[in-house]
């Protein structure tokens, strides 16, 4: 049988008992009077895995939900998936040539990094604020915009550091001044419907920050050239380096996997950040009050912590983040004013995949997109094809975790920012 | 006798008047220009006064209206593009029988380039040499297909997001409407992708209308297909919000759980809140396609849809009138600061500068008026009579510096 029989056949069937699984264990759970709220998932799944034999023994059972009863059957579910594309194109690439698969993961590992911590600035505006930013995209264009600037064409041979530093201090004033000026009203009450408010009001900032780059640098791709090269590295021995092999913009693990310079840069940089931003986070006076806001902004306020001073220094500190992301990505991807959309898009997915407000899941939900879309990419045979359809890998895997299970994978129930409403 | 609460009707019923006779009054020398602009505004009007009985009445904030929109002119496009009806088999094509005649799906060969037009029904046009005429499939009931279809996924996406609220219902709606838009850029056997599909104009063959010919590229006779769509959603929306329904969805606005617990059925009302919006906003994307004679993928980008949410918030977001008269106003706006003028050494490029200028005022007006700029000129009228106490107590301190200063104290 030809390749989209039995693929499409089984995709289909995953669907089928995919959905009655959701459907049915809820009913199922709530007939016994049991917790539901992860039951929809964890039927989902199994049907999907195991098709109606699961099911059934689910449905008798009815065991108490935990959490490796949505983790195996969720792997399998993706097994199944992927077994049954290899049997029906058993001469895709992403079947037969382990070293493309490696490189193509490799590479979905890297770009994942920088996906998770730019949707970590993102989790940590949310987490504090209650406001999902719609100018996120803007703020990751706006930090490759001026580093491209001040490191290319007004000083061209700066250290990019300086370059990438201006970037962040400009986003983060830009953060700080349209939180006090707009965001302010959305804390005291004075607002009906806050939420919605906050998320007009940064769709509008999105909207005239795009047009005013725009009219500012005009719509012709720039792009800026790489900050470091790699020193030459031959591994084990020069003759034959099988291990490692560096050349200036490219470095080459095992003789298979290819990482280009500014991909590599990119990542460790936001690692680092990472760190350091932890370290704020968890050490750091202030660090402990943002958190402590998010968990609880009254109490916070009893313990002597101005929230208010806390919401901006979170949407500064969030719109800085993205534009970290975006001025290191800017000697990788050619920047125009419309560069922001797609990764925004992705950030979006990532801190709804992770959990609304969690920091490790930010890391997590951004390292599975960029599998997610590395494989998708990697294996459909018709490359263009593949292309068009990149943005809305990622869209899958959000609206599935929206009507599978809306906390995320290490969402919390319930944090101040999110009023307890989903 | 005339009192002060009749006037926004009776300015209604004058805009009315003024766009009924604008086309037989105007004569400049830019009248297609300006008929245009106002076709596009009434066809930003449905789509604004629509999104604001969906996010203003119902408070369901979906981002996903412009994919409904492209819903909608797909259909019409796709079915404009692949089905005619024919008095005889052509035995190329596939093909079903319907009473006399035969509906012909096109099987094209070669799509994927628009000079080579070869398809099944050209090869079967050779073979009869003229002798056999193929109609395609009228435009009206291409709009209304297109109608049904936003429909019918407006009760899906209604039907999905039941149990998601505010920012996780952006957000999936969002989603859908980049799906889509992945979707169509990247069937290109079907839909050509980023080229896009072209499809018969609203009238092919021009039309006869009181003894006065029209041909296909007036724009009157759109003008009035689009203002009598327009008047159709508003009076369509005019009696949802003074019956029930618009009770009901006021009430899930403000609070689902309360309104469920006084028995109103919560599911029902917010899934045929979908349905019906989206179907507004697919006939106006079918309409539209067919007057302007192509469709794309870019119409559904995300820039769109802010266009729409800047025009509907910017007249006023709680009250659909107000989100048409502003989206046909700020369409007007938009047009005429196209423009672009020199001050000193600097030439402002203004077709760019205007969309940063419009982001400005959507801004400003969130904050400062967030019931729109027209909104609070009607309430005037209105309700400027009635007690204090009766308007709706979220409206009434006055959101100012000094007042929020004096309670975060």
């Amino acid at each position: 049988m030809e390749f989209p029989v039995i693929f499409w056949g089984v995709f289909a069937w995953m669907i089928s008992w995919g959905v009655v699984g959701s459907v049915v264990t809820r009913r199922v759970y709530l007939n016994k009077d049991l917790d539901t709220s992860n039951a929809g998932m964890v039927g989902s799944m199994l049907g999907a895995s195991t098709g109606p034999v699961g099911l059934i023994l689910l449905w008798i059972k009815t065991p108490p939900i935990t959490s490796r009863m949505m983790l195996f059957p969720s792997l399998a579910a993706v097994g199944v998936f992927m077994v049954a594309f290899a049997i029906a194109d058993p001469n895709n690439l992403c079947v037969v040539n382990g070293s493309f698969v490696a490189s193509q993961i490799s590479n979905g590992l890297i770009i994942g990094i920088i996906y998770g911590f730019m949707a970590l600035g993102l989790t940590l505006i949310f987490s504090i604020l209650g406001v999902v930013s719609f100018a996120h995209g803007e703020f990751y264009m706006i930090g490759g915009m001026i580093t491209y600037f001040v490191t290319t064409v007004w000083f061209p041979g700066i250290n990019p550091m300086i370059g990438i530093g201006i970037a962040c201090i400009a986003t983060f004033a830009i953060g700080a001044t349209f939180e006090r000026l707009f965001l302010t009203p959305m804390y005291s009450g004075k607002i009906g419907r806050p939420v919605e408010y906050g998320i007009l009001i940064t769709f509008g900032l999105a909207f005239t920050l795009q047009y005013f780059v725009q009219a500012l640098v005009g719509a012709n791709p720039v792009k800026a050239k790489r900050f470091f090269d790699f020193p030459r590295i031959r591994l084990p021995d020069a003759a034959d380096p099988w291990l490692i092999k560096t050349s200036r913009g490219n470095l080459e693990l095992f003789d298979t996997i290819s990482i280009s310079n500014p991909r590599f840069t990119a990542a460790i940089m936001c690692i680092l950040v990472f760190i350091a931003l932890m370290y704020f986070l968890r050490r750091t006076w202030t660090g402990k009050a943002l958190r402590a806001v998010s968990q609880d902004r009254e109490a916070a306020a009893i313990a002597g912590i101005n929230p208010d001073r806390m919401n901006m220094l979170a949407f500064a500190l969030g719109s800085m983040i993205a534009a970290l992301a975006g001025a290191m990505l800017v000697q990788a991807f050619s920047w125009l004013p419309q560069v922001g959309a797609i990764p925004a898009m992705r950030s979006f997915v990532i801190v709804v995949l992770g959990g609304l407000g969690s920091i490790p899941g930010a890391f997590l939900g951004g390292v599975i997109v960029g599998l997610v879309e590395a494989a998708g990419t990697g294996c459909i045979p018709d490359a263009q094809q593949a292309a068009s359809y990149i943005p809305a890998y990622g869209m899958f895997v959000l609206i599935l975790t929206l009507l599978l299970r809306p906390t995320g994978l290490l969402g919390r129930r319930f944090s101040s920012a999110t009023h307890g409403k989903f | 006798m005339l009192k002060k609460t009749h006037a926004p009707q009776m300015i209604g019923l004058v805009l009315v008047i003024f766009f009924a006779l604008f086309p037989f009054v105007y004569s400049a020398n830019d009248y297609p220009y300006i008929m245009h602009i106002f076709i596009t505004g009434f066809f930003y009007a449905i789509l604004a006064s629509s999104w604001s009985m969906l996010a203003g009445y119902a408070g369901q904030f979906s981002f996903g209206h412009m994919g409904f929109m492209g819903i909608g002119a797909y259909t019409a496009a796709l079915v404009s593009h692949y089905f005619y009806m024919s008095p005889v088999p052509t035995n190329f094509c596939t093909e079903f029988a319907i009473g006399d005649s035969y509906l012909i799906i096109l099987n094209p060969i070669g799509v994927t380039s628009s000079t080579l037009a070869q398809d099944c029904l050209k090869q079967a046009m050779e073979v009869w040499n003229g002798s056999v005429e193929v109609t395609p499939i009228p435009v009206w009931l291409s709009i209304t297909l297109g109608t049904l279809m936003g429909g019918i996924f407006g009760l899906l996406v209604g039907a999905l997001v039941l149990p998601l609220r505010a920012a996780y219902l952006a957000l999936f709606t969002l989603g859908f409407s980049e799906i889509l838009r992945a979707v169509i850029s990247a069937e290109i056997a079907i839909t050509r992708g980023q080229a896009g599909i072209e499809l018969r104009y609203m009238f092919e063959d021009g039309i006869t209308l009181f003894g006065r010919r029209f041909e296909q590229t007036d724009k009157l006779p759109a003008y009035f297909v689009m203002f009598f769509l327009l008047l159709l959603c508003l009076g369509i929306l005019a009696l949802l919000a003074r019956s029930k329904f618009g009770l009901f969805v006021r009430a899930l606005r403000e609070d689902q759980d309360a309104a469920a617990a006084l028995g109103v059925n919560t599911t029902r009302y917010k899934v045929m809140v979908f349905v019906i919006t989206s179907m507004m906003a697919a006939g106006a994307g079918a309409a539209m396609a067919h007057y302007v004679g192509i469709v794309s993928p870019n119409n559904i980008v995300i820039l769109q849809m802010s266009l729409v949410v800047a025009m509907a918030v910017i007249g006023g977001v709680e009250n659909f009138v107000a989100a048409a008269i502003g989206a046909i106003l700020l369409e007007f706006m938009l047009e005429m600061l196209r423009s672009s003028f020199v001050i000193g050494p600097i030439e402002v490029d203004m077709t760019t500068w205007r969309l940063v200028v419009f982001g400005v005022l959507l801004m400003l007006t969130l904050r400062f008026s967030p019931k729109g700029l027209l909104m609070p000129i009607i309430e005037y009228f209105t309700r400027g009579h009635i007690a204090k106490e009766t308007v709706a107590k979220r409206d009434e301190p006055k959101m100012g510096d000094a007042s929020r200063t004096e309670s975060s104290q």
